[in-house]
């Protein structure tokens, strides 16, 4: 298990609402793979796929119903007894979203993510080396810190603060993004070179990303390989080229068909 | 063909007024459009390019902070009048024009029916704002009928919004549309918030009510161009408040002509390309336009694309390009192709 | 590399926006207002030390000279007695709105902070006191109260009168609760508390400020309310009494508006001035009437 960089297996959530007469919906049924190190996985699905809920337990934010995660060896939920292995764990698996626009709060300048993920990893922000550490995470991701340090959100571009987000993942260094719909709120023109930071990041620091997303060209795209989620469960797999050309279940190929492309019209459109 | 709409060098700006100053928001600047019976008409653009005060302006809803400042938005009504939209009255608009003879649906217009209302109560409440004598009975008969032959079950006008699902809902909203028969649908982002199976159903919905002759022409606006061109016969693509290219869809899916309708359209990944046509189009590249969309208060001097533009020459950052006439039945406003 | 760096975490947007609020006329003319209404309970005595107690003059004159606010049906000088019980009246809506606050802001960030069990219970508790009439409930709670003083009034009115601030409070942190910069905040190994301290409370501090400010006036006529129906405190005065009295005396029978109006005046005053406050502080800190 030497490649291996986390373990889902047989992840269950079941939510329940209502007071008397209880309503379980399952987001998550049974759900079981491997994230390998170095790999960027693209997981593929729809809205109420159950994508979203799997990332947000990975990332320790939502309890899983039952299942378990194991990273470096251990049991995420059941084996991180105190707040300092839950830091140590976040230092290795942090989160890019999907929501420029809720991921600041609005009523803080766009410094604080940085300065959040710097004291994550034990940096002081107000030293020299901090201050630098800061500094090139945002050339590394293109962007110009004169232009950004000392702004509040409002006063920056959707892009520019999906940047940043991403710049927070080249201080922490995770060993894991997770990605959830990162660009599916930036327009498609501005999208490439925001996806090529992910590449960045996995050529530069051997991270591994879980690439969430609702759209098969970009996972097909960026990804090593694709598992198709569908309704809470995983219905299809393997490499973009073997998903894409030979989808075995009949819901990738019902995705596949329904992707409207650019260079070709749907044969029953008319 | 003949047409049914004519926009002519249209300006349309928001008047803002900050300390003390007024400023202008060039989102519709100096646009041409036409748009004849039975076509479908993508407009294609990006966020702040002003695509959604064209949909206002086009419909001539010109009101403060968005106001008219030159230009011609000419239809010709369904009795074969030529009416003059942007001299008319708000109160001449409602009454003869909107919902009559052009129909607007809005981004998230599924999100706007009244969720506490059965659907055919929001039907009564749309017919009875635009005709009189309207009988429940018989309007709702003929909305079922209507609803059908789109694919929606016979009983959706006894339910509630809620609980329909964002694709059905969307799809009611069309079958609304085709009640009121315009002979212009404009249709504004009517799949960006759809799962990928949903929007098939939708797109085809689109073109079963110009099929089936509830609607006579439809402009679709979206910046989902693989959306746009499964149903639209022309695109026109928009940017910083103008029209920078107008082709028909094929040729212009083949060669793209201007700049940014080719950076574009090859910064999008698409697997159909790799399927069919072996990826000689699309390597496994991340491709971007440089840069982000200008200010449309104080858009670049000339070619406003120019900041952003691989080929920009002296002339572009000094002038802007006229729109000229390519091939037949192409357009383009772009000094690369002016000819000295 | 010159540039100026942020400083540490902590730093919020208030010292612009407190520069903003400082200039607007709103805040300045209702800060004037309740500080001259302060200063008048405060240190008026000290330009005009009659004793408001004293009996010596002629019962029920109107304004003269000698006594700019006439005197009482006890003959006491009503100027004096307006500036104590000003000051008497101003604690007790100040410490009423303290309560309030401190109460609603524990239950709705309690609520939130843990749900479930306690969430339900302390939804459960705000409802009931929402059904029933806040004044209604003073009054049954201060009739049995052992001891009557200002204090218990205060708390009495205090602790009847958060449950709606605590409702609306509960419902914005919750939908703050959604938002993602949360969970960012939770991955960067923030506590709960700190969240609510440093993420959800800059968020609802201007919420919070408003229904301070008020609720001062909501003491003050509370106040005002239990003495005219004969729940006052055995010891001191207040504007509450000064109403009590002239409708016991028949000031009010015999047309004294010098008695009875001012006192009224000063809490008018008072409820315009937080209103002042109020509406420009939303408009400083609510990012939807401001422009970006």
């Amino acid at each position: 298990m030497g490649d291996v960089l986390l373990e889902v297996k047989n992840l269950t959530k079941v939510y329940e609402t209502g007071l008397i007469r209880k309503m379980h919906t399952v987001a998550v049924n049974n759900v079981s793979f491997d994230i390998m190190k170095k790999e960027i996985l693209a997981l593929v699905g729809e809205s109420g796929s159950g994508k979203s809920t799997i990332a947000k337990i990975i990332l320790r934010l939502i309890p899983p119903t039952s299942g378990t995660i194991k990273f470096g060896g251990k049991d995420i939920w059941r084996d991180i007894r105190n707040s300092k292995e839950l830091i140590e764990y976040w230092r290795n698996v942090q989160p890019v979203f999907q929501d420029p626009y809720s991921t600041f709060n609005p009523s803080y300048k766009v410094d604080r993510i940085l300065y959040q993920a710097l004291k994550l990893i034990g940096v002081d922000p107000n030293d020299a080396h901090g201050r630098r550490m800061v500094v090139e995470s945002l050339r590394h991701v293109g962007l110009n810190p004169e232009e950004i340090l000392g702004k509040y959100p409002h006063q920056l571009s959707g892009g520019q603060r999906q940047r940043i987000l991403i710049a927070r993942c080249f201080i922490i260094k995770p060993r894991l993004v997770v990605a959830d719909e990162p660009v599916s709120m930036i327009d498609a023109s501005l999208r490439g070179d925001i996806m090529k930071l992910f590449y960045n990041l996995r050529e530069t620091y051997n991270t591994s990303v879980l690439f969430i997303t609702h759209d098969m060209n970009l996972a097909y795209a960026i990804s090593d390989r694709i598992l198709v989620m569908y309704k809470g469960e995983i219905v299809d797999g393997g490499s973009p080229e073997e998903v894409v050309r030979n989808p075995k279940h009949k819901y990738t190929k019902m995705l596949i068909d329904s992707i409207p492309s650019i260079y070709r019209k749907w044969s029953d459109i008319e | 063909m003949s047409e049914v709409l004519r926009i002519e060098n249209l300006k349309a700006y928001y008047i803002q007024i900050l300390a003390g100053k007024k400023i202008y928001v060039k989102a519709v600047d100096n646009v041409n459009l036409t748009v004849r019976s039975n076509e479908i008409v993508g407009i294609i653009g990006e966020s702040g390019c002003g695509k959604s005060t064209l949909a206002r302006a086009i419909l001539a809803d010109f009101s403060p902070p968005l106001q008219y400042i030159s230009g011609s938005v000419i239809l010709r009504a369904k009795n074969g009048k030529e009416l003059e939209l942007h001299k008319l009255s708000r109160d001449m608009l409602r009454r003869y024009v909107w919902g009559v003879e052009m129909a607007l649906v809005p981004q998230f217009a599924m999100n706007a029916l009244t969720p506490t209302l059965r659907i055919r109560r929001i039907i009564m409440d749309i017919m009875k704002s635009h005709f009189e004598n309207v009988e429940e009975e018989k309007v709702v008969e003929r909305a079922s009928k209507i609803f059908q032959s789109i694919g929606l079950p016979g009983d959706v006008v006894d339910r509630y919004p809620f609980e329909l699902s964002g694709g059905m809902r969307q799809r009611v909203v069309l079958g609304l549309v085709a009640m009121l028969g315009p002979s212009i649908m404009i249709a504004d982002e009517p799949t960006s918030a759809l799962d990928v199976s949903t929007q098939k159903i939708v797109l085809k919905t689109i073109l079963d009510l110009k099929k089936q002759g509830y609607v006579g022409s439809i402009i679709f606006i979206t910046h989902e161009i693989g959306a746009a061109r499964q149903i639209a016969t022309r695109f026109n693509v928009m940017y910083a408040g103008k029209i920078v290219e107008e082709a028909p869809t094929e040729e212009f899916i083949e060669k793209p002509y201007h700049p940014y309708s080719s950076l574009l359209i090859r910064s999008i990944p698409d697997v159909a390309e790799v399927l069919y046509y072996g990826g000689s189009r699309m390597k496994k590249e991340f491709t971007s336009v440089a840069g982000a969309p200008p200010n449309l208060a104080e858009p670049p001097t000339g070619c406003r694309f120019h900041p952003r533009c691989p080929y920009a020459m002296n002339v572009c950052r000094r002038e802007e390009p006229p729109m000229i006439h390519i091939e037949s039945n192409r357009f383009v406003a772009c000094w690369l192709y002016v000819k000295k | 590399m010159k540039y100026m760096m942020s400083m540490t975490i902590k730093k919020v947007k208030i010292p612009e926006s407190l520069q903003l609020l400082l200039r607007a006329p709103r805040f300045l003319i209702g800060f004037v207002i309740i500080l001259a209404i302060a200063l008048f309970g405060l240190i008026g005595p000290i330009f005009y030390p009659k004793d408001p107690l004293s009996t010596a003059g002629r019962p029920l004159m109107p304004p003269s000279s000698e006594y700019p606010l006439g005197t009482d049906a006890l003959g006491r000088d009503v100027l004096a007695a307006l500036m104590i019980g000003t000051r008497t009246s101003l604690y007790v809506g100040f410490l009423t709105a303290a309560i309030a606050t401190l109460i609603g802001v524990i239950a709705a960030a309690l609520s939130v902070a843990f749900g479930g069990i306690v969430d339900d219970i302390i939804t459960a508790i705000i409802s009931f006191l929402l059904s029933v009439p806040s004044t209604l409930l003073a009054l049954i709670i201060a009739f049995y109260a052992p001891v009557k003083s200002y204090e218990v009034i205060a708390l009495v009115l205090g602790g009847t009168g958060w449950a709606g601030f605590a409702r609306g409070l509960r419902a914005r942190l919750l939908s703050l609760r959604e938002e993602d910069f949360i969970n960012m905040s939770r991955v960067a190994g923030y506590s709960t508390i700190r969240i609510v301290l440093e993420d959800m409370l800059p968020a609802v501090a201007a919420y919070i400020v408003i229904f301070f400010a008020g609720h001062i006036d909501n003491g003050m006529v509370g106040e005002a309310t239990l003495s005219l129906l004969g729940l006052q405190p055995s010891k001191g005065y207040s504007l509450g009494i000064m109403f009590s009295q002239s409708n016991t005396y028949g000031g009010i029978r015999r047309g004294a508006w010098w008695w009875f109006v001012p006192p009224g005046l000063i809490i008018m005053l008072v409820a315009i001035s937080m209103l002042l406050i109020s509406t420009a502080i939303d408009e400083i800190f609510n990012p939807r009437l401001r422009k970006a």
